[in-house]
């Protein structure tokens, strides 16, 4: 890496001759290439997942999902495994308590006592009832266990499957190309993202737990079964009821609690509207209007509150209480039974502890087929990003970009956004030699933006070919484009670390003098001071929110850290004012020897840093020369400026 | 490639901007696949008769009184003495199963007589089916209650905000304004629909099951009741604190998650070009494992509690089969009354673990009754008198008397302001900033009182008419143009709902917007906050001209209205002035001189006090303060011009400018 950067670093040291002040010693601290390098891993603490979604888009969503589950199999089998057991010594204690205890120790001993049979026969069932209880205990401690490992295992589960499929979006994200961003709104990518892999964890960890439970029912009905068979199918006769109705409740649910949710967004927008805007409000006297509209959003939001009670009212009696009818048929036919001596009546309470407990898988699985549904069509939406194909990625045999001289060149160029839209470059040429600086300019959308997008590959050209030191840019490796190229947009991004942080982004091993250096230079140095925290300062926190030329100010400090070898400022100082930015041009101006930088600019000011100025319209590059060239020889120029200069009267105030 | 984001994501619901209780996450919209019963729902809404809620500047009676649950109840008892009667029937109701069984056992089976089973089993279905119907009746009750009640909140608490004055808005960030009007209102919901008939069912349930215990059997009621009932709520208490402390790190865990994902994906282009994305993917790693064990932390304590409850109701039904058993066979206990004690048991432990969750509701809602409490105790700063009058239609004519005015007790921002403005004259207040100009301002508009002194329109004193027939005949035009969700005929209308769209075209026109609004895609009907902002900055304070336009105020303050604009839209929007001042009082508080040179009169404000006040020209020969503002202001233009690294004809550009402002200032 060192050698890519030798040739630079020698220009810089000469450049740096005949610099002053702060920019001597930005220029001393960093000679040019030395510390870059691609930024460092920070220190992961976590593995990443080991399997992915299955790529296969034939398959059915479950079996895509599959690889995902398999993972994690250990611990989901284990967990499953211990449902399955605990639930069977739920199913069996009952058994102990009414068919053996009660049935084989307490009936026959009432009886005894009624035969004044001897304290002996009395003795001999007081030592069955203790050998009962002890086995009570240890298979309700067995339970216990076996309750306490299903469930933690079962919800690690399902939190390390939450964690891969997040991560595995994220990690899809990041490879997606710019033209995606454009057609997707990330605050809406996100919050749908968030539910949808909510949604599909749930049913791929809760399904076959509930499954776990409904097999279980078939083990109890088996039991029930092979102790009276038409007492068991009168026990059961509600349990399809409940499944019913079960299902029907969550379809008839599902919809209202949408809807409420939409409803109170609406209540909610309507009070976001009257605290942001409460001036406008008061100054046209229009509270009786708005607290007409909340109270009619509210109305609106009452109603389906009612709706989603008289739903909840219509079912929830019918799945807690059929199953009470099934032990009504119990008790009915039971007591036949047992005054007709073929049962006894401990199976009776067996019985009774056994519907109570069936009930719950019953109304578990109506849920599932709802979860099922929902998980599907999130799944699906899941799918639908991770099926995405990245746009722009690394050609196979793309070189490394080496000892980079800054030579950029378009050649008919063609490019849209979108496949067929308009096209925004149209036969484009351009060609920029290493060390040159020129200002880009044209009308809004005359496409200058586009053009140093395309230099850093943020997308690809539609047709043409654009170079940089005659490598096709699609030939080279992304990594070492982007460390070649430096691009400050005019509304730069800041995220919300420290003022520190947020330089030294591209370069996050970067020295604190370094990241002073590059502030110093970009004319931020001394606003970063004042600010409480200064360097630490977290950007907006605590009403810390910085000014748009703040901000630029910082992005430019952000770039000049990485120093790339192509500097691309896109209209980076329109928010700064002109005194300052006069202060950056001379450091800038310093700075910008040596590589080959590319301004795209509305001011005057702003132009007259660079050596040549390329004016394009529709497309094309229209015309090129100095400043004064084109003041005098093209129309379209001075047009152009007396447009976009709005710097005329009012920055100064700012 | 081409995926389904239009109709997938984009979503149905008009709550763009407003929170929900998702994580602070805006409401994406009804997922595809609900659309469709969604929108079966909507055809069976009725047509709502929308209840006539009228704003009033005046508190009454009702709303002074203290916000307690009690209250907010009281206003619909005959729901709530419902609602008891059914929580009571249901609790008893609900535990009869057992005693039947325990009975058809003892009377019916151990001494067999199959006619007292049959009515047991009769009386065991009815019992059920009344249970049944009671629970269906609840439910509606409590949830119609709980509608009610909310509704009620909503719009009191509304009503409430719009009362208070300016400062209240200014002081408390409005996110936390929001939160009261969401979160806090949404926490009683859950409380009033389901948590406190629950609290009292599930506290009835145990003391009827405990009841029934004691009165089968003191002594082994005694046993164990008493052994699960304490370690049981000990558990319950441990689980319920534990559980919130780490649902705290849930949220927090996914709050940093949602915020790590949605920077990188906003400031995609700065990762990718800075190539972050290996590091990022790291750090992202690192913050979804921390909500990963944050949540692992939770299922530990589920894992614990769940199966721990479970493991105590077995080692009961131990016990009570080693001591009941024993006394069955002593003869000292039925059988069918061992065989109820089981069931009740099995009954027992459930309302326990139910009561510790809705005692968790119960705190959160009482936690959000105390916030709102505080909130609707706050006074308004600006209140209508009891016996204010409608100000008559205003002649225009504003003074200023020895006006005195602080935001707060210490500090003073004007000082013993004298000044008469005329009807139909045009002032412009100019002066340093925080010299007080938009506080003046604002005391026309009545945003707030005077501290001493008072301020007149047409000889009435502020405070003597109604707000409503004041601000009515006032327009504000501020400085940021804030335009309402919704489109551009309802941001024009709103200060005149009942304009024609004749009316709205004649206002476009007076401010030069027509052409451009002819030019959207659906004219007036566009929405103006739509994806990629169909209007520029300057065209937004265009359609706020226009809207004060509609409104036809007598008095018109202008709150540095031009001062974001670019040259072009600027240009525009002082053509607009002209036509919109035509014949009104008119105040404009100005930052570029160029602005305040078109006004009848310049008034300079300078530490709360009027330190000059004339035309242009009277104020330059008089040589003060306005005159020294006049000459930095003229160098600051001209400055421009001089860079030394602008050739020649840059001036022309430049010098232009400067002319065409000198230009209009003559004219004016």
């Amino acid at each position: 890496m060192v050698a890519l950067w030798r040739p630079i670093l020698r220009e810089a040291q000469v450049s740096a001759v005949g610099l002053t002040g702060d920019m001597v010693s930005f220029a001393k601290e960093m000679p040019l290439g030395e510390k870059t390098r691609l930024p460092v891993l920070g220190v992961a603490r976590f593995s990443t997942p080991r399997r992915r979604i299955d790529p296969d888009k034939g398959k059915s969503w479950l079996r895509r999902a599959l690889p995902i589950v398999a993972a994690h199999r250990w611990m989901f089998v284990a967990s499953l495994s211990a449902s399955f057991v605990g639930l069977v010594l739920q199913v069996e204690i009952p058994q102990l308590l009414g068919s053996d205890a009660i049935d084989k120790a307490l009936v026959p001993a009432v009886a005894a006592r009624r035969t004044r049979s001897s304290g002996l026969v009395l003795g001999h069932y007081s030592i069955l009832l203790a050998h009962y209880v002890w086995i009570v205990v240890a298979l309700g401690a067995l339970a216990g266990l076996c309750g306490y490992v299903s469930r933690r295992f079962l919800l690690s589960t399902a939190y390390r499957i939450e964690f891969d499929l997040r991560y595995l979006i994220y990690e899809h994200l990041t490879e997606m190309s710019f033209s995606f961003y454009d057609r997707v709104q990330s605050g809406q990518l996100i919050s749908r993202a968030n539910s949808d892999i909510r949604s599909t964890q749930t049913y791929l960890t809760f399904a076959p737990a509930i499954l776990v439970q409904c097999l279980v029912a078939v083990v109890a009905f088996t039991y029930m079964l092979s102790i009276n068979v038409r007492l068991a199918l009168v026990a059961m006769c509600a349990m399809p009821l409940i499944y019913f109705a079960s299902v029907k409740m969550r379809h008839e649910l599902f919809p209202v609690s949408w809807l409420i949710q939409a409803r109170l967004a609406d209540v909610a927008t309507i009070v976001d509207e009257n605290v942001n805007g409460v001036r406008v409000v008061k100054s046209f006297a229009a509270e009786d209007r708005q607290l007409g509209e909340l109270a009619r959003a509210a109305t609106r939001l009452r109603w389906t509150y009612v709706k989603d009670a008289d739903i909840r009212a219509a079912f929830t009696p019918l799945v807690q209480n059929l199953g009470q009818l099934g032990m009504a048929f119990v008790l009915l036919l039971g007591g036949y039974l047992v005054i007709g001596q073929e049962l006894q009546v401990g199976t009776i309470v067996t019985f009774s502890f056994w519907i109570v407990m069936l009930q719950a898988p019953f109304q578990m699985l109506g849920m599932l087929i709802m979860l099922g549904q929902r998980a599907s069509a999130s799944a699906q939406r899941v799918y639908e990003i991770l099926d995405e194909p990245p746009g722009i990625v690394d050609r196979p045999g793309a070189v490394e970009l080496v000892d980079c001289r800054g030579e950029v060149t378009f050649e008919s160029v063609s490019f849209s956004y979108t496949d067929g839209g308009p096209s925004v470059l149209d036969s484009f040429d351009l060609r920029l030699e290493p060390g040159d600086t020129v200002a880009l300019v044209g009308r809004t959308g005359a496409g200058k933006t586009t053009v140093g997008r395309l230099i850093d590959r943020f997308y690809d050209v539609t047709a043409g070919v654009v170079r940089v030191d005659g490598h096709d840019v699609r030939d080279v490796t992304l990594t070492s484009l982007r460390a070649t190229v430096g691009i400050v947009a005019d509304e730069p991004f800041l995220f919300s670390v420290s003022i520190r942080d947020n330089i030294a982004y591209g370069r996050p091993d970067a020295d604190f003098a370094d990241v002073e250096a590059a502030a110093r230079a970009a004319g931020a140095d001394e606003f970063i001071r004042e600010l409480s925290s200064g360097y630490d300062t977290v950007v907006g926190e605590r009403g810390y929110t910085l000014s748009g030329g703040q901000r630029q100010r910082i992005a430019i400090a952000r770039t000049l850290l990485v120093n790339p070898r192509i500097l691309i400022l896109d209209d980076s100082t329109s928010a700064i004012d002109v005194q300052v930015e006069k202060e950056i041009h001379r450091s800038l101006r310093k700075l910008m020897t040596g590589r080959t930088t590319l301004i795209i600019a509305h001011r005057l000011s702003t132009i007259s840093l660079a050596d040549r100025v390329v004016l394009i319209d529709g497309g094309r590059v229209v015309a090129q020369g100095t400043h004064v060239e084109l003041l005098r020889d093209v129309p379209l120029y001075s047009e152009v400026l007396a447009q976009d200069d709005s710097s005329t009267s009012e920055v100064v105030n700012r | 490639m081409s995926m389904g984001f239009g109709g997938g994501w984009a979503g149905g619901g008009g709550g763009g901007a407003a929170s929900n209780p998702g994580g602070g996450l805006p409401f994406s919209g009804v997922p595809s696949e609900m659309q469709a019963g969604v929108n079966r729902l909507l055809a069976g809404e009725p047509a709502h008769d929308y209840p006539d809620v009228r704003f009033t500047h005046h508190v009454s009676l009702q709303e002074r009184r203290q916000l307690t649950l009690r209250g907010l109840l009281g206003r619909h008892w005959h729901l709530v003495v419902d609602a008891v009667v059914l929580v009571v029937v249901l609790s008893v109701a609900s535990q009869v199963g057992p005693e039947l069984i325990s009975y058809a056992i003892n009377h019916g089976m151990v001494h067999p007589d199959l006619a007292v089973v049959e009515v047991v089993a009769g009386v065991y279905l009815a019992v059920t089916a009344l249970s049944a119907v009671t629970q269906w009746a609840m439910v509606r009750v409590t949830g119609r209650l709980a509608a009610q009640v909310m509704y009620d909140l909503r719009v009191r608490i509304f009503t409430h905000l719009q009362r208070l004055g300016l400062d209240f808005y200014t002081s408390e960030k409005g996110g936390v304004v929001m939160s009261r009007m969401t979160s806090d209102v949404e926490n009683l919901q859950q409380l009033l629909q389901d948590g406190l008939a629950q609290l009292v069912v599930q506290g009835l349930t145990m003391v009827v099951i405990a009841v029934v215990l004691f009165l089968i059997n003191v002594e082994l009621a005694a046993i164990t009741v008493l052994i699960v009932v304490p370690i049981l709520a000990l558990g319950s208490i441990w689980f319920q604190a534990a559980s919130i402390r780490a649902y705290a790190k849930v949220r927090d865990g996914i709050a940093a998650v949602l915020a790590d994902l949605s920077e990188n994906l906003q400031g995609m282009r700065v990762v990718v070009s800075h190539n972050r994305q290996a590091r990022n993917r790291v750090h992202h790693r690192n913050v979804l494992g921390d909500y990963r064990e944050a949540y692992d932390r939770t299922a530990e304590i589920n894992a614990i509690y769940g199966p721990g409850s479970q493991l105590l109701g077995y080692l009961a039904q131990a016990a009570l089969l080693a001591f009941g058993g024993s006394m069955v066979i002593h003869g000292t206990l039925s059988i069918g009354a061992l065989a109820a004690f089981f069931l009740y048991l099995n009954r027992f432990t459930g309302p326990i673990q139910l009561l510790a969750q809705q005692y968790t509701v119960f705190q959160q809602g009482h936690a959000s009754i105390r916030k709102l409490r505080t909130l609707l105790e706050l006074e308004p700063t600006v209140q209508e008198s009891a016996d204010a009058v409608d100000l008559p239609p205003a002649a225009g004519k504003i003074t200023f008397e020895m006006v005195g005015f602080g935001y707060g007790p210490t500090e003073t921002v004007l000082n013993d302001v004298n000044l008469v403005i005329s009807p139909g004259e045009t002032v412009a207040f100019v002066g340093p900033t925080g010299a007080g100009k938009s506080t003046a301002a604002k005391l026309v508009t009545r945003f707030y009182d005077p501290t001493s002194g008072s301020v007149l329109i047409d000889g009435h004193d502020l405070r003597e008419v109604t707000l409503f027939s004041l601000r009515s005949q006032i327009g504000v035009v501020p400085q940021e143009p804030f335009l309402f969700a919704g489109t551009v005929r309802r941001n024009l209308t709103f200060g005149r709902p009942d304009a024609t769209d004749n009316e709205v075209w004649e206002a476009l026109r007076a401010v030069g917007l027509a052409d451009v609004v002819e030019r959207l895609p659906e004219g007036l009907d566009t929405e103006v906050h739509e994806r990629g902002q169909s209007l520029s900055s300057g065209e937004r304070q265009l359609l706020a001209l226009a809207r004060a336009f509609m409104a036809a105020p007598r008095v018109l303050v202008l709150d540095e209205a031009t001062s974001n604009l670019d040259l072009q839209s600027e240009t525009k929007v002082e053509a607009a002035l002209d036509a919109l001042l035509k014949g009104r009082t008119a105040i404009l508080i100005a930052h570029r001189l160029s602005t305040a040179m078109r006004a009848d009169r310049i008034v300079v404000i300078d530490d709360g006090r009027v330190v000059e006040s004339g035309s242009h020209f009277e104020l330059i020969e008089t040589g003060g303060r306005y005159a020294e503002m006049f000459a930095t202001w003229q160098a600051d233009v001209q400055g421009k011009v001089d860079d030394p690294s602008i050739p020649l004809q840059a001036e022309t550009v430049d010098g232009s400018s400067t002319t065409t402002a000198i230009e209009q200032c003559g004219s004016s």
